[in-house]
């Protein structure tokens, strides 16, 4: 047994007919209401089958456009790519030249440090006697000392008591 | 490209240049000298004037002369060479050079008697000066610079 809005849905779709039809309209309170809202529905139905319709996508429509869009992102891609390359610092040539400059601070910073050494050796600065000796046989009292005159740069070889000579060997 | 690899090898060129010193041939100068006092001294030596100072206040005369020098540029630091006056001579022997200066042997004879004999490393800043016998009423110096 149908009910009231399975028979009203099913006469909106023209799906009644025969008894069933002359019994459901003879049922209705107003019928210039119902057919004009019969109207109404069908309006309806085919607005939506028109407007909803086209954007529905068949499967071959849809994995083409899939595809499209797949080849779309991969051309655009490797731009981004090439864009990610050059943006980047570390190129070989910038690396060469990074080496290079490195090298070049290196030496700069060896030869300052070799110069700086230099001072260090002010213990060679001044003149050194490493020994010295007198013939005891000719000067047997004689002495050495030696001594350094820092202000003057001067080494000094001090002996005393050789053998003392005439004025004569001041002779040029 | 090519511009930035020509200055830097000039960069580096200049660099090395400045790392390795430009040796050059030095010359010592060795002088047997006599200091005196004198009422009128003379002028001192062009030789002796970077050490006039010491000389005077060390040995406290006021007159230096020289009776016999030797002029020696040094190529090798291996040469030797004689400085002598009438009875007195000083031999050289230079037996090496170093970053200091060089290594020598000096001996001083009187006539054929050797009298002193030294080893020193001769600074090229720095002179020596030894003393050596009294002669009158002087004193022998025998000096050593690095010209």
């Amino acid at each position: 047994m149908k009910t009231f809005e399975e028979k009203w849905t099913a006469w909106l779709d023209g799906q009644l007919s025969g008894k069933e039809l002359v019994e459901f309209e003879a049922s209705l309170p107003d019928k210039a209401a119902a057919e004009a809202e019969k109207r109404d529905a069908k309006k309806l139905g085919v607005l939506l089958k028109r407007e909803l319709g086209g954007d529905v996508l068949r499967n071959e429509e849809f994995f083409s456009h899939q595809l499209r869009e797949r080849l779309a992102r991969e051309n655009v891609e490797p731009p981004r790519k090439q864009a990610a390359e050059v943006s980047t610092w570390w190129t070989i040539r910038r690396l060469f030249w990074t080496g290079t400059v490195s090298l070049a601070l290196f030496l700069v910073f060896a030869v300052f440090v070799m110069r700086e050494k230099n001072p260090a050796e002010q213990s060679q600065y001044l003149t050194q006697i490493l020994n010295a000796r007198v013939d005891p046989a000719i000067s047997p009292n004689a002495t050495i000392s030696m001594f350094e005159a820092k202000e003057d740069h001067v080494t000094v070889l001090w002996t005393e008591g050789l053998q003392s000579l005439p004025s004569d060997y001041a002779a040029k | 490209m090519r511009r930035l690899l020509l200055a830097f090898t000039i960069f580096f060129a200049l660099v090395m240049s400045a790392a390795i010193p430009a040796r050059a041939d030095q010359t010592v100068w060795s002088g047997l000298v006599i200091a005196q006092n004198v009422q009128q001294p003379e002028p001192i030596p062009v030789e002796l004037t970077r050490i006039e100072r010491p000389l005077k206040e060390l040995f406290g005369y006021n007159q230096f002369q020289v009776i016999g020098q030797s002029q020696k540029t040094l190529k090798t630091g291996q040469e030797d060479w004689l400085a002598t006056s009438k009875f007195f001579g000083l031999h050289v022997d230079a037996r090496g050079e170093s970053a200091a200066g060089y290594v020598l042997n000096l001996k001083l004879y009187k006539e054929k008697e050797l009298l002193l004999e030294t080893d020193a490393k001769l600074s090229k800043r720095s002179p020596l000066i030894i003393k050596g016998p009294q002669v009158g009423g002087g004193q022998l110096l025998l000096v050593l610079v690095v010209q």
